[in-house]
């Protein structure tokens, strides 16, 4: 699990005691450099958690923070600051990482709101009928039958005309299904950011199941992908 | 990532790849998939009217090598034992029979679900009542 700690929740500078937010990597008030912050990745820079993100705001950011972490502003400070500022530069770059890309920042998200997602959970919800779409399930399992199939053909060196031009037909669908889901997961994220707690949990329910859909038809179209451009 | 000695053996040689005929009164198919990342996974069986003895068991998985060794063990595991038996196996057996690290639990969970899937589908199939668990994943 993600440790969780409320910026909000003031921590004193090491340097001059003042009180600041648990995410700053420098103090507001002597400016010195922090430890690294063990609040979530948004307030690190700056933002209020949300699914819509100003990427370039958040660019400029990363690189304003960076420049005042740079390794050698730090040469002649103590050995605890030079340490910090390496280890605050990594922070910040796996925040940013995190945060940039659409699907990891939603799911980053959904984590600090107590979802189970990702390979290390065996979720305990798996069994949620609404994690386990069985059509989709059928089609993708069949689907890759039918890879399986022409896998082999090629490899006697045989080609199935009527298997491929299948596959070509069920690759754009399944392409459609994701931009499909691209588009719902969008929706969602104006409904979580504007919404208030009630319609937040109902959007994070939403994104889960979208999460889960969206990687069975990943998959899929990969592996579809690869057998054709073989 | 290493895999263990075992998951190699079954991914290498896996037991009991295939399909049996899924229209047939005696064969129950579990068709499962994992969430956590997309793979899926089919188990089917075999079960003699008779005894309830699972008598064969095929799958067929679409998905990492740990997902592969878990199903292959699973069929090893379940053939020869009456279904109400094969209900009793666990994913941690799984776990520890394959030394399976912790970002693979879910490959075994996945067997696990494809179990009890298939058996809860037998079942309906042939009229038995449902055990309360196998209930739950045959939704
Ligand atoms: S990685 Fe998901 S089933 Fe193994
Ligand atoms: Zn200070």
């Amino acid at each position: 699990m993600l440790k969780i700690v409320d910026s909000a929740v003031p921590v004193a500078c090491w340097s001059c005691s003042a009180a600041h937010k648990a995410s700053a990597l420098f103090c507001s008030n002597c400016s010195k450099i922090q430890p690294p912050p063990s609040g979530e990745y948004f307030s690190v820079f700056g933002l209020r958690p949300q699914l819509n993100l100003d990427l370039d705001a958040l660019e400029r950011e990363l690189h304003r923070l960076s420049r005042r972490l740079h390794p050698d502003r730090f040469a002649r400070a103590s050995e605890n600051e030079r340490e910090w500022s390496l280890a605050d530069t990594a922070l910040l770059n796996d925040a940013y990482r995190t945060l940039k890309d659409p699907l990891r920042r939603t799911e980053y998200l959904l984590k600090l709101h107590g979802a189970e997602i990702g390979e290390e959970h065996a979720g305990k919800d798996r069994r949620d009928p609404s994690r386990v779409p069985p059509d989709l399930l059928e089609e993708v399992f069949d689907l890759n039958m039918q890879l399986e199939e022409m896998r082999s053909a090629r490899q006697a060196g045989e080609t199935d005309q009527e298997l491929e031009k299948n596959l070509v037909e069920a690759k754009k669908k399944f392409d459609g299904l994701l931009e499909e889901v691209d588009r719902d997961l969008r929706a969602q994220w104006q409904a979580w950011d504007e919404g208030d707690q009630a319609a937040r949990e109902a959007a994070q329910k939403t994104m889960a199941a979208l999460l889960d859909r969206r990687r069975y038809l990943n998959n899929l179209v990969r592996d579809v992908t690869e057998t054709l451009g073989a | 990532m290493a895999y263990s000695d075992k998951v190699v053996d079954h991914y290498n040689n896996p037991r009991n790849v295939g399909t049996l005929d899924k229209s047939s009164q005696e064969v129950g198919t579990g068709l499962v998939g994992a969430p956590e990342c997309g793979d899926v996974m089919r188990l089917q069986i075999r079960v003699n009217p008779e005894t309830q003895v699972i008598e064969e068991a095929k799958f067929k998985t679409f998905g990492c090598g740990s997902a592969i060794a878990s199903s292959s063990l699973a069929t090893e595991w379940i053939k020869g034992r009456t279904v109400e038996d094969a209900l009793t196996i666990k994913n941690t057996d799984i776990v520890k029979e394959l030394s399976l690290p912790p970002v693979k639990i879910h490959c075994s969970v996945l067997a696990e679900d494809a179990i009890r899937a298939a058996i809860g589908d037998w079942k309906k199939k042939n009229g038995v009542a449902e055990t309360a668990q196998a209930a739950v994943a045959a939704k």
